[in-house]
């Protein structure tokens, strides 16, 4: 039988959720430059195709360590009409480890704020990353706000790690999708490599 | 605590186990953990003593301060960060106490 626990991490809970929350990016430096073939290399680390310039760049979340960057864009017509997608190595903070269970995790709590009711319209097998993944769309509905969204993530793996891609684009209850949106973000998803091993898989 | 949770896998490796301490009892723990998925020990203890021995019980008020502690095979403390948990830079800690400790 292995030897186990000769070393003991004990952590100290605080019970206030507030110390887990993400912090703002303070980093004066640009986390990113262009390749000559007009790729995005972000820190060395990943590159992929970067949207067109109406997209505004998002540190959504630098906490914890984990990578997480999108991008932004306001539509035309009234609140709330906006697109925003990114990348996240840390979905949501979910700890499942196969696609199906992160899935579960994943749509239990994203856009849980909000709370939607939400629909599955589309759950398929992809190849993401160069690997297998999982796409997942669904529609959010809020008939109080008469607001609704749509999105998509699509769950993919980098080493043993699962990662997420994932765009939502909300509109009043009476607007219409711009599917154009979810185009750029199907190019950014099917653009994005991995240019070096991760943190945990040169450990 | 999910980052440690998506981590087990990488503790196992260093030979670390890990443990949650706080001040909630014990059936807040469990629905607690069960909501993240947690499968390694959280444990309870509301009288606060594990919190005054790692100098983490603010006066006065009913919670722990939020430290991570490391302690090796002997018993030492090898490590204590205040805050949320940097998950890289523990996982390198212990993968160099890992190290030197020779195969514990």
């Amino acid at each position: 039988m292995k030897r186990k626990g000769l070393t003991i991490l004990c952590l100290m809970l605080v019970v206030t959720w507030l110390s887990g929350c993400a912090t703002p990016e303070t980093s004066k430096k640009v986390p990113y430059r262009m390749s000559p073939q007009g790729m995005v290399i972000w820190e060395d680390e990943f590159e992929f195709s970067p949207p067109p310039p109406d997209w505004k760049l998002l540190r959504v979340e630098a906490g914890e360590n984990d990578v997480t960057f999108g991008f932004m864009r306001p539509d035309p017509g009234g609140f709330p009409s906006v697109t925003t997608f990114a990348y996240d190595e840390d979905p949501f903070g979910c700890t499942a480890a196969s696609f199906e269970g992160r899935e579960r995790e994943f749509f239990k709590r994203f856009l849980f704020n909000a709370i939607l009711q939400f629909q599955i319209l589309e759950r398929k097998k992809v190849r993401v990353v160069g690997g297998e993944g999982l796409a997942v769309i669904v529609e959010g509905k809020d008939p109080v706000k008469k607001e609704k969204v749509r999105a998509k993530v699509v769950f993919g793996k980098r080493g043993d790690r699962i990662v997420g891609f994932y765009i939502t684009q909300w509109r009043p209850m009476e607007g219409s999708y711009d599917p154009s949106a979810f185009e750029v973000f199907d190019k950014f998803v099917a653009s994005f490599k991995f240019l070096k091993k991760s943190f945990y898989e040169t450990l | 605590m999910e980052g440690h949770q998506r981590n087990l896998y990488l503790y196992d490796r260093f030979n670390a186990r890990v443990v949650g301490v706080s001040r909630d009892d014990v059936t807040t723990l469990k629905y607690w953990g069960n909501s993240l998925g947690v499968t390694f020990p959280l444990l309870s203890n509301i009288t606060a003593f594990v919190g005054a021995y790692f100098d983490i019980q603010p006066e006065g008020k009913p919670i722990f301060g939020r430290r991570t502690v490391v302690i090796d095979k002997k018993g030492i403390i090898r490590y204590v960060r205040d805050g949320s948990p940097d998950f890289k830079d523990i996982l390198l800690f212990l993968k160099k106490l890992n190290q030197e400790g020779g195969k514990p």
